[in-house]
């Protein structure tokens, strides 16, 4: 009778884990595709295309990503900008206040294959900046750290193994000798 | 000395050469990316390991449903084994995406669908090893996990087809029958996570085949137990 009892109440237990499982995945796709709807993610890339009016003021400029697919921004007023001269002096400004300097400075990275970051929506720039950790220098202390943790992980992950083990052989042993006497 | 040679596994020489090979290739040999810099190495860590992920799931899910059928505890033993270095295995998935976020998108996490089905994978691996470790052992509890087992199995497609199906932050799949010809990697990159990932692929093995030993060892345990305590009752009687 109790073991009946016992018996439903872990089938009851294994039906919510399972239904909770596949409710959140549910869900957290859900969300994500709600989430897709709102947001464009920033692009990271080279400029390979600047384009100006007749007084020289940019209109609209193109980068390339990492996967080699061309994203094309349109500018307005509020656009802001932080870019870097090669000397790593900043510039820091918007649309607005001087539409050609912008113009020049993304022809500068362009010649520089510089990387960007520019944020957007619709197609419109909202800002457009140096992307510093880009730089080679930040970039290793990253690796590093992949390297540091998953090294660290699968050595501390072996060295329980193999405790777990030895701990089990010598149990394994003593049972043995018990039960031989 | 006779320690030393027990760790001297050949799945755990043909691991550490390969993995050696993997070094030289991923920080020597290969270029540069252009546009991400070093940090782009990362990759080479993280697809092998969010493949190791996913092997692990796989793993867990077939001898499940081989256990449901056969109800050999050899199955069993295989998806417990594999299910903790699927954690791990995933654990670093996550990690170190988070990582090479960081500096490439700006931030360590988004919502995005990628990221978050394979948060749910970790989940489910965490969920699998919870419920074995809180319901009380016997067979019960084997065909419960069986069919967890079988089930988070589910999650693994929706990881594999995410970055193509909800396109956001996280590039398009660049291995497998779904990669996209534009996007797959080039030769010289493609040779370097090709050695990675069977370095990381040995080791998953490897690593499976320890922790099924030990699983192994902890059944016979049980088994001596109940045996000394049965023998003991039998002297009482």
């Amino acid at each position: 009778m109790m073991s009946n009892v016992t018996n439903t109440a872990i089938r009851v237990g294994a039906f919510r884990i399972a239904l909770a499982l596949i409710l959140a995945l549910a869900v957290s796709v859900s969300l994500t595709q709600i989430s897709s709807a709102e947001h464009t993610p920033p692009v990271n890339g080279i400029v390979v295309g600047v384009e100006t009016d007749d007084a020289g003021a940019l209109t609209r400029f193109a980068v390339s990503d990492s996967t080699g697919t061309i994203h094309t921004f349109t500018i307005f007023k509020g656009t802001e900008y932080g870019l870097e001269n090669q000397a790593g002096d900043r510039w820091v400004s918007t649309h607005e206040a001087e539409p050609s300097e912008a113009a020049r400075r993304l022809r500068d990275h362009r010649e520089r294959f510089a990387p960007i970051t520019v944020t957007s929506e619709n197609g419109t720039a909202f800002s457009v900046v140096e992307r510093e950790e880009g730089k080679l220098e930040a970039n290793l202390g990253y690796l590093f750290a992949v390297f540091a943790v998953t090294w660290a992980l699968f050595f501390a992950y072996v060295l329980y193994l193999g405790r777990k083990q030895r701990v089990l052989q010598h149990e394994i042993a003593r049972l043995k000798v018990a039960s031989d006497k | 000395m006779n320690k030393i040679l027990d760790l001297l596994d050949p799945l755990l020489i043909l691991s550490a050469a390969l993995m050696g090979v993997a070094l030289y290739l991923i920080f020597i040999w290969v270029p540069t990316e252009t546009n991400q810099g070093a940090v782009q190495r990362i990759l080479y860590f993280h697809v092998p390991v969010a493949w190791g992920s996913m092997l692990g799931i796989f793993v867990v899910s077939g001898s499940s449903f081989m256990y449901l059928l056969k109800k050999n505890e050899k199955w069993d033993r295989l998806a417990v084994a594999s299910a903790e270095v699927g954690v791990i295995f995933g654990g670093l998935m996550l990690l170190s995406g988070m990582i090479w976020a960081r500096p490439v998108w700006a931030v360590w996490w988004t919502g995005e669908a990628k990221l978050t089905t394979a948060l749910i994978l970790f989940f489910i691996y965490v969920a699998y090893l919870m419920f074995r470790g809180y319901f009380p052992p016997g067979a019960q509890r084997q065909r419960l996990a069986a069919i967890i087992g079988v089930i988070g199995a589910i999650d693994t497609p929706i990881i594999y087809f995410a970055a193509n199906l909800w396109s956001q932050a996280h590039p398009p799949i660049i291995t497998g029958p779904a990669a996209d010809a534009e996007s797959a990697l080039g030769s010289d990159l493609g040779i370097v996570l090709l050695v990675s990932t069977l370095a990381f692929t040995f080791l998953f093995v490897f690593m499976v085949q320890t922790r099924y030993k030990i699983r192994k060892s902890e059944d016979d345990v049980i088994e001596l137990k109940r045996a000394s305590s049965a023998s003991a009752m039998t002297g009482v009687n």
